[in-house]
C-alpha cells in the first residue's frame, strides 16, 4: 500500500525546502508590509538592509515583497492547476474506463488534439490568446496536465474493474460511489499522489518558461520567470538579485521533485 | 514499415488540422481587427495605419465571413498548400524553411549530444549502482532537473562565454553560434534520460539472461555486448520519443534565449509581438516537427527491434 | 552480427558528419574584412513598402533625396530640383552615370517606373496627391493636386528608393531587389540576415570596408552580450538596462544620438475622464519624467515636457513650459474636476473610479518599462493604470473605433525629415491621426500650420514652428514622457562611425578598420 516516507533525507529536505519558502512569504506578510509595486527610482539596487532585507530591484521595489508575491502566485497557480487536473483527470478517466464506448472515444479524442502540440506551446498559445491573464494560464496549464492523470487512471481502473473483487463488490449491487470509495480510490492513491507533486512543479517550471519569453503575467506582477529575464540585463550589475528569483525557482521545483520521490510503493 | 509511416502521416494531418484549426480560432477569437495586426506585422509600428489595414482587408478577402475563410483555408490545406505568409507576403513554406532547417540542427545536435552524455554516464552508474558515481551522478541530475532550460542556458553564457570567452554568446553565423545553444539543451535532456540508462542497465546486468550468458562462458565485454547492449538501447531510443515533449518545449526556449534563428524563436517572437499569422504559421511546423520526431525514434527502434516490427504488424490489422 | 556492424559504421558516420559539420562551417566569414551589425529589426522581405529600411540603412537601395543628420536635404541619386510657380510642378534633374548592381545605367524611365511601383503600395508618397509622373530626358516631373513642400523629404523616405527595372516582376512586385548604392546584396535570409559587398562601379565614393553583415538579435540582452563579447562591430538599440555594464568596458564605445522619436501618452481627449485640459494636465504634473531619464531609460536629459526632441532643431523649444513634477498642483488639479480620495488615495467621482487601461505594444522593449513606472506614479494621485501589451496595431485601431483611451506610443517624428508633414496630417481633421492625438484640434494651430505651407522664409518657418511647437506644449493633447537617443555600441576597431538620426542610412561606406587591429 502507499507509503509516505518523510524519514528519508531526501523527503526531509523537500518538504524542508517548501516550509523555508512558505516561512519567507509568511514573515513577509506578517513583518515586512511594504508593498511590492511601489517604485522608488533612486533607491534601485540597494544592498540588503534591515528594512529590506533582500534588496531592491532596478525600480528600488522591494525584492522581498516581490519575492514573496511571486512565490504566492507560483503555488497558487501549482495548487489551483493539480487539483483540476487530478480531478478532471480521475473523472474522466474513469467514466472513460467504466462506460467505454463513446464516452471514451470522445474523450481519447479531446486528448488526442491536446497531445497534438508539446505541453508548453499550447500554453504559449493560450497565453498569447489572452495576455497577461492569470486564469488563462491556469486553465492552460490545467488542460496539459489532466491528460496524464487521465491516462493513468484510465488505464489503472481498466484492470481494476476486471479484478475479482470488484466483480464481486458489484455483484452484490454496490453504487458505483461505493466502489469508487472502497476499491478504486485506494489502489489509484498511490500513484496520484506523485503525479500530483510532479504536476505540481510542472506546473510551476511552465508558469516561469512562458514568464521568461514575456507571455506571461504582464508587469508589474512579481512572477518568477518574468522577474528572472527582466533582471537578466543586470547580471553584472546586482547578479545577487538575479540570483533571488532563479534560487527561489529552482527551490520549488527540487522540493516537489523530492517530495514526490518520497512517496513509496510497498512492496 | 509503410503501416507505420502511414500512421505517423494521418498523425501529422490530424496535427496540422488541429493546431490549424486552433490558431485559427485564436486569431478570430483575438479582440481588434485582424487586418490591423497583419499590416502592422507587415509595415511595422511606425506604418501601421488605417490606410494599411483597408488595403490588407482588401487583398486578404478579410471581410469574408469566418466560416468561408475557415473553409478556403482548409481547402488549401488539404492540397497541401500552406498558402503565402499574410505578412511577407512570400510562400510560408520557403520562409519556414530557413528557420526549420535551424531547428532540426539544433535538435539533432542536442539529442545527439545528450546521448553522448547520458548512455557513458549511464552505463557507468548501472554497472556499479549505489557507488559514490552513483549517487553523484542522481545528484547532478536531481539538480540540473530542478532547473528551468533557460537557466542552465543562462549559467552556460555567463560562464562559458561571458567570463572565459570561448564562444559566442547568442546569434548565429558559423557552427561555433550552435555549440552552446545545443550542450544547454542537451544538459537538460541527459539529465533524465542518464538516469532512465542507469536503472535499464541496472536491471539488465541483474538479469538472468545476462547470468546465463556468463555462465556459458562469454567474457564480461562480450556479455555485455551482446546481451547487455541490445536490451539498454531498446528502451532508450523509445525514451527519446518520450523526451521529444521536453525537446521540442527545450527548443522554444533555448532558442529564444540565444537568438537562434529557428522556429522556436520565431513562435515566441511572434506571440511576443502578437504576430497572429506568424504564430499559426510556427505552432504548426512545431507541431509537424514533434510528429517527425516521433516517427524518426519509431523507425529507428522498427530497425533494431524484432518485437516493434510484429507489434506493428499485428497493430494495423 | 552483421546488423549491429552496419549499425555502428552508421552511427559513426553520423557522428563524423556531424563533428565534420561543424569544423566545416566554424566562423562562415572572415571578420577581418566583414563589418558586423546587429540590430533589432526583422526584415521579411525585398518589397520597399514594407522593408525598405534594412536595404538604405544597409545602402544597398538610394533615393532621389538624401538627408543630412540635421535634416537638411541634398541631392541623391537626383542632382538639383526647382518647384514651379504655382507649387504643383516639380521638376527633379537625374544624376547621369548611376549604374544599378546589374550593370545598367539608370535612366529617367526606371525613375518614373520605381515610384510608380511604390504609388501601388501603401507608401508615405500618397501623402503628396501625386497626379502625374513622367519625364524627359534627364529629370523626373512631378505634378501635385495641391502645393507640397515636403515632397522633396518623402521622396528621401525608403519606400521612395529607385531600383534597376529587373527588380520589377510583371505584377510591379519587387521579386530581387537590385540597388545602387556602394554594397549590392551578397546573401538575403530573412528575417534574420543579410549580407551585403562592396559594389565597384558605385557613382560616388566607393566603401571602404569589403562585407557588411546585418544580423536581427531580438533580445535586448542577447545584443548587449554580442557588443560584450566583441562579437558586432556595431550594435543598434542597446537596451538601457545594459549601458552601464557596456560603459565600464574597454573594448567598446557607446555613442548616445538623440533621435526625432518621444515616448508619449495618446489620449483619447474626447474621453469622459480625460476631456479636460485640467486633468491632461494634472497627469503630466504627476509624471517623474526626470526619474524615468535617469533611472528608467537611464539617459540624464532625456525628459520630455514637449513634444519635438532636440534633433529637431527648428521645432525644439529652449524653454518649454512645465519643467518638473508638482504631485500638490496635480492633486489640487484633479480635486478641482470633482476627483475625491478614498481611504487608500483612490480617486473616485460619481462613484466611478479613476482606472483605465495603459495600452502598450512589446515592439520597443524600453515602452513596457516606461509604462510600469507611469502605473506606479499616477498611483501616487490616485489614478490607477492598468497596463495592456498589445500588438502595435491596436492603437491605430483603438483610435478608429473609438476604444482607445490611453496609449504609452513612441511616436517617429522623424519618418520624414520635416516634422511639418506629420503635424498637417495630424490636425487634418478633430479626430487626428493614427499615431498622433485623438479627438482634439486648435484653429490656432491649424492657422499657424496653414501658414508654414506657404512660406518659403527659413527664419519665418523657424518661428512659426516654435509657435506652433509652444501650443502642443502648453495645450499637451497628447502627453510626452521622455525622448529617444539611439544607443549604439562600437567596436573599437571601428574608425570614423556615423550617425543618421532619421535612421534611413547607417552611412557604413564611410566606415574603415583601424589598421594595426
Amino acid at each position: 500500500m502507499l507509503k509516505f516516507d518523510l524519514r528519508a533525507p531526501t523527503t526531509l529536505l523537500g518538504v524542508f525546502l517548501l516550509f523555508a519558502l512558505l516561512i519567507l512569504v509568511l514573515f513577509e506578510q506578517l513583518a515586512h508590509g511594504v508593498d511590492g509595486t511601489v517604485q522608488l527610482l533612486d533607491n534601485a539596487f540597494a544592498l540588503p538592509s534591515w528594512q529590506e532585507p533582500l534588496g531592491t530591484d532596478q525600480f528600488g521595489r522591494s525584492n522581498l515583497a516581490r519575492l514573496s508575491a511571486a512565490i504566492q502566485i507560483s503555488l497558487w497557480m501549482s495548487l489551483l492547476c493539480v487539483i483540476t487536473a487530478a480531478t478532471l483527470g480521475t473523472v474522466a478517466g474513469i467514466a472513460a474506463a467504466w462506460l467505454r464506448g463513446w464516452v471514451d472515444a470522445s474523450i481519447g479524442f479531446v486528448v488526442n488534439v491536446l497531445m497534438a502540440l508539446p505541453g508548453l506551446i499550447l500554453v504559449l498559445l493560450i497565453g498569447a490568446l489572452f495576455p497577461g491573464s492569470f486564469t488563462a494560464l491556469y486553465i492552460a496549464i490545467s488542460l496539459v496536465l489532466w491528460v496524464e492523470f487521465f491516462r493513468v487512471v484510465r488505464a489503472q481502473t481498466l484492470s481494476l474493474l476486471a479484478s475479482p473483487e470488484i466483480e464481486a463488490s458489484r455483484l452484490y449491487g454496490f453504487g458505483p460511489l461505493y466502489l469508487f470509495r472502497r476499491h478504486l480510490l485506494p489502489r489509484l492513491l498511490p500513484s496520484l499522489l506523485p503525479l500530483a507533486c510532479f504536476g505540481a512543479g510542472n506546473a510551476i517550471l511552465a508558469l516561469a518558461s512562458i514568464g521568461f519569453v514575456y507571455v506571461g503575467l504582464q508587469p508589474p506582477r512579481a512572477e518568477l520567470g518574468l522577474m528572472m529575464v527582466e533582471l537578466f540585463p543586470y547580471y553584472s550589475d546586482a547578479p545577487w538579485v538575479l540570483a533571488q528569483p532563479v534560487l527561489c525557482v529552482f527551490a520549488l521545483i527540487l522540493s516537489f521533485n523530492l517530495i514526490a520521490g518520497g512517496f513509496r510503493h510497498d512492496h | 514499415m509503410i503501416k507505420l509511416l502511414y500512421r505517423r502521416l494521418m498523425q501529422a494531418i490530424f496535427v496540422a488540422w488541429s493546431v490549424g484549426s486552433l490558431t485559427f480560432l485564436l486569431m478570430h477569437l483575438l479582440p481588434g481587427d485582424f487586418a490591423y495586426r497583419i499590416a502592422a506585422g507587415r509595415y511595422g509600428y511606425d506604418h501601421v495605419t488605417q490606410a494599411a489595414a483597408d488595403a490588407v482587408r482588401l487583398e486578404l478577402g478579410l471581410d469574408r465571413p469566418i466560416w468561408q475563410q475557415y473553409f478556403a483555408w482548409l481547402g488549401d490545406l488539404l492540397q497541401f498548400n500552406f498558402g503565402n505568409s499574410l505578412v511577407s507576403g512570400a510562400p510560408v513554406l520557403q520562409e519556414i524553411d530557413h528557420q526549420l532547417g535551424h531547428s532540426l540542427q539544433l535538435a539533432l545536435y542536442a539529442v545527439v549530444i545528450s546521448l553522448l552524455i547520458a548512455v557513458p554516464v549511464g552505463i557507468y552508474c548501472g554497472k556499479r549502482a549505489n557507488s559514490v558515481a552513483d549517487r553523484f551522478g542522481l545528484f547532478t541530475s536531481v539538480m540540473l532537473r530542478a532547473q528551468p532550460v533557460f537557466v542552465i542556458g543562462l549559467l552556460l553564457v555567463l560562464t562559458l562565454a561571458m567570463n572565459i570567452g570561448w564562444l559566442p554568446v547568442a546569434g548565429f553565423g558559423g557552427s561555433q553560434y550552435l555549440i552552446l545553444p545545443a550542450i544547454a539543451l542537451s544538459l537538460s535532456l541527459a539529465a533524465l534520460s542518464n538516469r532512465i540508462i542507469r536503472n535499464n542497465t541496472h536491471q539488465v546486468m541483474h538479469s538472468s539472461y545476462l547470468q546465463f550468458a556468463r555462465l556459458k562462458g562469454l567474457s564480461e565485454q562480450q556479455a555485455f555486448d551482446r546481451h547487455a547492449a541490445p536490451n539498454i538501447a531498446l528502451p532508450v531510443i523509445a525514451f527519446v520519443g518520450v523526451q521529444a515533449v521536453s525537446l521540442i518545449e527545450g527548443i522554444v526556449m533555448i532558442e529564444s534565449l540565444f537568438s537562434w534563428p529557428g522556429i522556436g524563436h520565431a513562435l515566441a517572437h511572434a506571440i511576443f509581438g502578437r504576430d497572429v499569422p506568424m504564430i499559426q504559421a510556427t505552432a504548426l511546423m512545431m507541431g509537424l516537427l514533434f510528429v517527425a520526431i516521433n516517427t524518426a525514434v519509431d523507425v529507428i527502434g522498427y530497425l533494431l527491434d524484432p518485437r516493434q516490427r510484429q507489434e506493428v504488424e499485428y497493430a494495423e490489422v | 552480427m552483421k546488423r549491429k556492424t552496419s549499425l555502428r559504421i552508421a552511427l559513426l558516420s553520423l557522428l563524423s558528419a556531424m563533428t565534420a559539420w561543424l569544423i566545416l562551417t566554424f566562423d562562415a566569414t572572415d571578420p577581418a574584412i566583414t563589418l558586423s551589425i546587429g540590430g533589432p529589426f526583422e526584415f521579411t522581405s525585398q518589397e520597399p513598402s514594407k522593408d525598405g529600411f534594412i536595404y538604405t540603412r544597409m545602402q544597398v537601395a538610394e533615393t532621389l533625396v538624401k538627408v543630412e543628420p540635421d535634416g537638411t536635404l541634398t541631392p541623391g541619386l537626383a542632382s538639383h530640383w526647382q518647384e514651379s510657380d504655382d507649387r504643383l510642378r516639380w521638376r527633379f534633374e537625374l544624376r547621369e552615370g548611376v549604374r544599378f548592381h546589374d550593370g545598367t545605367l539608370m535612366s529617367a524611365d526606371s525613375v518614373v517606373q520605381s515610384l510608380r511601383a511604390a504609388l501601388t503600395k501603401p507608401s508615405m508618397l500618397h501623402q503628396a496627391n501625386i497626379v502625374a509622373l513622367s519625364s524627359d530626358e534627364e529629370a523626373l516631373l512631378l505634378t501635385l493636386a495641391h502645393p507640397y513642400r515636403s515632397l522633396p523629404a518623402l521622396l528621401a523616405h525608403y519606400h521612395s528608393v529607385i531600383l534597376a527595372p529587373n527588380s520589377y516582376d510583371p505584377d510591379g512586385n519587387v521579386h530581387q531587389l537590385i540597388g545602387s548604392g556602394p554594397y549590392q546584396i551578397h546573401a538575403v535570409k530573412p528575417p534574420h540576415k543579410l549580407v551585403t559587398r562592396r559594389f565597384g562601379d558605385y557613382w560616388g565614393p566607393k566603401a571602404e570596408i569589403e562585407y557588411a553583415r546585418y544580423l536581427t538579435g531580438h533580445r535586448a540582452e542577447s545584443r548587449a552580450l554580442q557588443a560584450q563579447s566583441n562579437q558586432a562591430d556595431l550594435i543598434y538599440t542597446l537596451d538601457p538596462a545594459s549601458l552601464e555594464m557596456l560603459g565600464r568596458l574597454q573594448q567598446v564605445e557607446i555613442a548616445s544620438e538623440s533621435i526625432p522619436r518621444t515616448a508619449m501618452i495618446k489620449l483619447n481627449n474626447g474621453h469622459p475622464m480625460l476631456d479636460t485640459p485640467e486633468v491632461r494636465q494634472a497627469i503630466s504634473l504627476a509624471l517623474d519624467r526626470t526619474g524615468m531619464a535617469e533611472h528608467v531609460v537611464r539617459v540624464p536629459g532625456s525628459e520630455a515636457y514637449q513634444l519635438f526632441p532636440p534633433s529637431l532643431a527648428a521645432w525644439h523649444l529652449a524653454q518649454p513650459p512645465q519643467q518638473q513634477r508638482d504631485l500638490a498642483k496635480a492633486k489640487a488639479l484633479l480635486a478641482d474636476q470633482g476627483w475625491q480620495a478614498d481611504d487608500e488615495g483612490l480617486l473616485w467621482r460619481d462613484g466611478v473610479p479613476f482606472a483605465l487601461p495603459l495600452v502598450t505594444y512589446a515592439d520597443r522593449p524600453e515602452l513596457t518599462v516606461i509604462a510600469t513606472a507611469i502605473q506606479a506614479q499616477l498611483r501616487e494621485v490616485g489614478i490607477q493604470l492598468t497596463v495592456v501589451v498589445d500588438n502595435s496595431s491596436a492603437i491605430p485601431a483603438g483610435h478608429h473605433d473609438g476604444s482607445l483611451a490611453m496609449a504609452l506610443v513612441a511616436r517617429n517624428y522623424g519618418v520624414i525629415a520635416d516634422p511639418l508633414a506629420v503635424m498637417l496630417d495630424d490636425n487634418a481633421s478633430h479626430h487626428g491621426s493614427d499615431w498622433g492625438h485623438m479627438n482634439w484640434s486648435d484653429p490656432a494651430l491649424n492657422a499657424l500650420l496653414d501658414t508654414m505651407t506657404q512660406s518659403r522664409d527659413a527664419d519665418e518657418y523657424h518661428a512659426l514652428a516654435q509657435q506652433a511647437a509652444l501650443h502642443y506644449a502648453e495645450a499637451m493633447p497628447v502627453i510626452p514622457v521622455v525622448f529617444y537617443t539611439q544607443q549604439i555600441a562600437i567596436a573599437q576597431r571601428l574608425d570614423n562611425f556615423q550617425f543618421d538620426p532619421f535612421e534611413l542610412n547607417y552611412r557604413l561606406s564611410e566606415m574603415r578598420f583601424t589598421p594595426h587591429d
